[in-house]
This record gives C-alpha cells, sequence and structure tokens, in this order.
C-alpha cells in the first residue's frame, strides 16, 4: 500500500456516496430543499405585489376621506361566500342567486358605510379594488398552506407539482397586481369590450326612453328602422350589472314578442389565437356562475327567440388590464357587425335585444 | 486507472456547465411590452380629432376641452392603450 491511486479513490468515493443519497432518498431530500427555495423565493415576489397593493387601495381610500382604511381593507380580503349544496340540485340557481346578492350587497354596503360622502362612481372603483387585493390574498395564503403542508408531510410530489406550476401562478398573480391600475383609474379594460359595444349602438341611433333596473341599463333605441333594446351595465363606474335577470324582464314585459336577441362579450381566447379576433356563434355569451347566464337560456327558450352570441376574443390579461387599441379596434368591427347581423336576421320594424355584457367601466 | 489531471479536467468541465446552466436559467426574459393609454378626443361641431393622455376620472362621452380649431366641445371617443414606443424612452 505504498502507492495509493487518491484521485480513483475520490472519484470512487464520490460514486459511493452519490449511491447511497440515491438508495435513500436523500437526494429527493435536495431536490426538495432546492424547490421550496425556489417557491418561496416568488411567494416573496407575490407577498410583495399584495402589500404594494394593500398600501395603493389605501391610499386611494384616504385621499376619499377615510380615517383607518386598513381595517375595512383586512375586513374585505378575507370575506368569503359558500358554495350552495350541489348533490341537491333542486332551485341551486335560486339558492347560488341568493348568495351571491348577499355577499355583493353587503359588501357593497359595508364600503357605502365607511365612505358615505363619496360618489357611487368612486365606490365602485373602492370594490373591485378590493377584490383584486383579495384575490391575491387567497392565491398567496393557499400557495403558502400547500408549500407547509408539503414540507411538513415530506411530500415530494406535492412540492414539485407546486413549483412546476408556480411561474403560472405568478404570471396570474402579475395580471391582478397590474390591473389594479386601470380599475383605481377608471380606464376601460378588456372586459368593457361587450358594453362598449352595445354603447355605440345607444350613441348611434335615436333614444326612445330610457330606465335603470338593478344597476343595468335599458336603453330603447330606433337604428336601422328596427327597434333595438339596448342592455348594459350602468356606467361609468365599475359595474357588470345583472344583464340576464333584465333581459329575462324585458323578454316578459314585451311578451316574448322579440325577433332576436344578440349578446355580446370578450372571450377568452386560445393559446395561439389572435387578440381581437371576432367569432359569432348561437347561446349566450356570458360569463357569470350560472344565474344571469340561465336567466337568458330561458327567457328565450320559453318564446322561441333566436339567441346569437358575438364573442372578442383577449386574453387575461388583455380583459383585466386597460384595452388595447387592437380591442378597442374590434369593437368598432363587431359594432358593425351586429348591424350586419339585425339586418341579415331580422325585417324592417323588428324588435330586437342587444346585450353588452361584461364590466363597464369608463363607458356610460 | 485516472491520473490527476483528468480528474481536474472533469470538474473543471462540471463547473463550467453549471455556470453556464445558471447562466441561462438567469438570463434576462423578454421585457412585457408597457402600455400607456390615450383617448381620442372628437369635436361635436367639426369632427376635428386629437389623441391625447388619459387623465384619471375620465370616461368615454365625457366633453372634456375646446376645440383647437374652431372652439367646439370635444367629447372623449374612445379610450385604449397603446405600446410605449422607443421614441418615448428618449
Ligand atoms: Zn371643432
Amino acid at each position: 500500500m505504498d502507492n495509493i491511486d487518491w484521485p480513483t479513490l475520490i472519484f470512487q468515493m464520490i460514486w459511493i456516496f452519490l449511491l447511497i443519497l440515491l438508495f435513500t432518498g436523500g437526494n429527493q431530500k435536495i431536490q426538495m430543499k432546492l424547490w421550496s427555495i425556489d417557491i418561496r423565493n416568488k411567494l416573496k415576489i407575490i407577498r410583495k405585489y399584495l402589500e404594494d397593493d394593500q398600501r395603493k387601495i389605501e391610499n386611494y381610500m384616504r385621499n376619499l376621506g377615510m380615517d383607518a382604511p386598513s381595517i375595512l381593507v383586512k375586513r374585505i380580503i378575507n370575506y368569503f361566500t359558500i358554495e350552495p349544496v350541489d348533490i341537491e340540485p333542486t332551485d341551486i340557481i335560486k339558492r347560488m342567486d341568493h348568495l351571491i346578492q348577499t355577499s355583493e350587497r353587503t359588501i357593497k354596503k359595508i364600503i357605502a358605510d365607511q365612505l358615505p360622502d363619496v360618489g357611487v362612481y368612486e365606490r365602485s372603483l373602492v370594490e373591485t379594488g378590493l377584490a383584486i387585493i383579495s384575490v391575491i390574498n387567497s392565491i398567496y395564503k393557499v400557495v403558502l398552506h400547500y408549500l407547509l403542508t408539503s414540507e411538513k408531510e415530506h411530500n415530494w410530489v406535492l412540492l414539485m407539482q407546486l413549483q412546476l406550476i408556480m411561474p403560472q401562478i405568478l404570471r396570474l398573480v402579475e395580471t391582478y397586481h397590474e390591473s389594479l391600475d386601470p380599475f383605481l383609474h377608471g380606464k376601460p379594460i378588456g372586459d368593457t369590450a361587450g358594453a362598449y359595444v352595445a354603447y355605440r349602438l345607444v350613441e348611434e341611433g335615436e333614444i326612445i326612453s330610457h330606465k335603470i333596473v338593478e344597476d343595468t341599463s335599458i336603453f330603447e333605441v330606433r337604428l336601422d328602422d328596427r327597434r333595438i333594446y339596448v342592455i348594459k351595465a350602468k356606467g361609468p363606474g365599475s359595474n357588470v350589472g345583472r344583464p340576464g335577470i333584465v333581459l329575462a324582464q324585458l323578454v316578459e314585459e314585451l311578451k316574448g314578442n322579440v325577433d332576436l336577441v344578440i349578446t355580446v362579450d370578450a372571450a377568452l381566447k386560445l393559446e395561439g389565437e389572435k387578440r381581437g379576433e371576432i367569432a359569432e356563434g348561437v347561446g349566450a355569451a356570458i360569463g357569470d356562475p350560472g344565474p344571469e347566464k340561465i336567466a337568458i337560456e330561458r327567457a328565450t327558450t320559453k318564446y322561441g327567440i333566436p339567441l346569437k352570441a358575438l364573442v372578442i376574443k383577449m386574453g387575461l390579461d388583455d380583459a383585466i388590464n386597460a384595452m388595447k387599441k387592437e380591442i378597442y379596434e374590434a369593437c368598432e368591427r363587431t359594432y358593425e357587425y351586429v348591424r350586419k347581423l339585425i339586418k341579415e336576421m331580422t325585417k324592417p320594424s323588428s324588435t330586437v335585444i342587444v346585450a353588452g355584457i361584461g364590466n363597464t367601466i369608463g363607458v356610460p | 486507472m485516472i491520473d490527476l489531471e483528468t480528474l481536474i479536467i472533469l470538474i473543471v468541465t462540471a463547473t463550467i456547465m453549471l455556470i453556464i446552466l445558471t447562466y441561462l436559467e438567469f438570463r434576462k426574459k423578454p421585457k412585457k411590452p408597457e402600455y400607456i393609454t390615450k383617448e381620442l378626443l372628437e369635436c361635436i361641431k367639426c369632427n376635428y380629432r386629437l389623441e391625447q393622455d388619459f387623465e384619471p376620472g375620465d370616461f368615454i362621452s365625457m366633453y372634456k376641452r375646446k376645440c383647437p380649431r374652431c372652439g367646439g366641445l370635444m367629447k372623449i371617443k374612445a379610450i385604449y392603450a397603446v405600446e410605449k414606443s422607443f421614441k418615448h424612452h428618449i
């Protein structure tokens, strides 16, 4: 043993060490540590966004004359709505609608009580701003929950899955984080497309009557020798209204004497589809949890009214951020399309309902 | 049998590869385009149009300012975001 081959020995040792790691699962522990560091770094970014946004909205409320906005923020971002029982589907829509309405009304009331001297417009911006923070907050809490659980249970599969979807989650949070600015300043967003198309019909036509029901505007307009009822959320605050319920009521009021119903909405595009593409189809183009959509379907089915849908394609980041020029141009094209469709499908002096679905922020 | 030189070469290669991998991982991702919100104003008398920066609280159909050509009222026709061009940066 006088000439030991040290390099070979070191090499063999490294191999043995690696083998021991492999058989005892030690390599997994190192991997887990790396994953967990990566997730923690991304969580830190989410945390920073959350704190920034919270500060922004608190300043906004302070400017509106509120003394201690942080208490209100804390109360609203932890507000929850429990989903209705779905193993017994009888009147689930009614129950769901009741829960959604109660939740919305309560939040509106809490904010109105705290900001009594502020107009509806500013209040609607605060409501939406708080809703955005609440989304980011719940994403943060859920990710943290899975991180801590997987670490505690040494569940490397869970941790790996979390690490793999973290970039996607981070992008989602970034999208929400960026959407606070248009909402606090009252800029139209991509989702405003439907409401904007409806507004264009009102702008171009001759207004015969106008009423507001449940935060939703109904315009009776004469255009192209047809009677057109235009339904859209009441603007220019951040508001989606109740277009489905109002449309159903209107159809009943007209005793079903409607020749065509068109719904216009923004729709999420598939990856690879172009932003601002217009697609035509059949059905109710509306993305609510159910009550509004079913109201439109039931009303049109009851009287056998053709139900058409026009959608403007966009990504989620386009939909909740300031409306991009391409989408604005698509809205103008959609407006022309609606007029063409009405002329194609109905005879002069028919009655048509056009519902512009979506948040009407920045559009009256 | 491995001599010391081969071992050193192996370790050096491994280190270089690690550095390259780390560099690729942290390499700057393509920057997201920045957007700036503009509003399109149209004179209700002479239809003169002009584009200016959006101001908080503005909304479509709002009467904003006097027309520079005929003095009539100008209405906000549209509000949209456009990509910030490089000219804006400089
Ligand atoms: Zn003018």
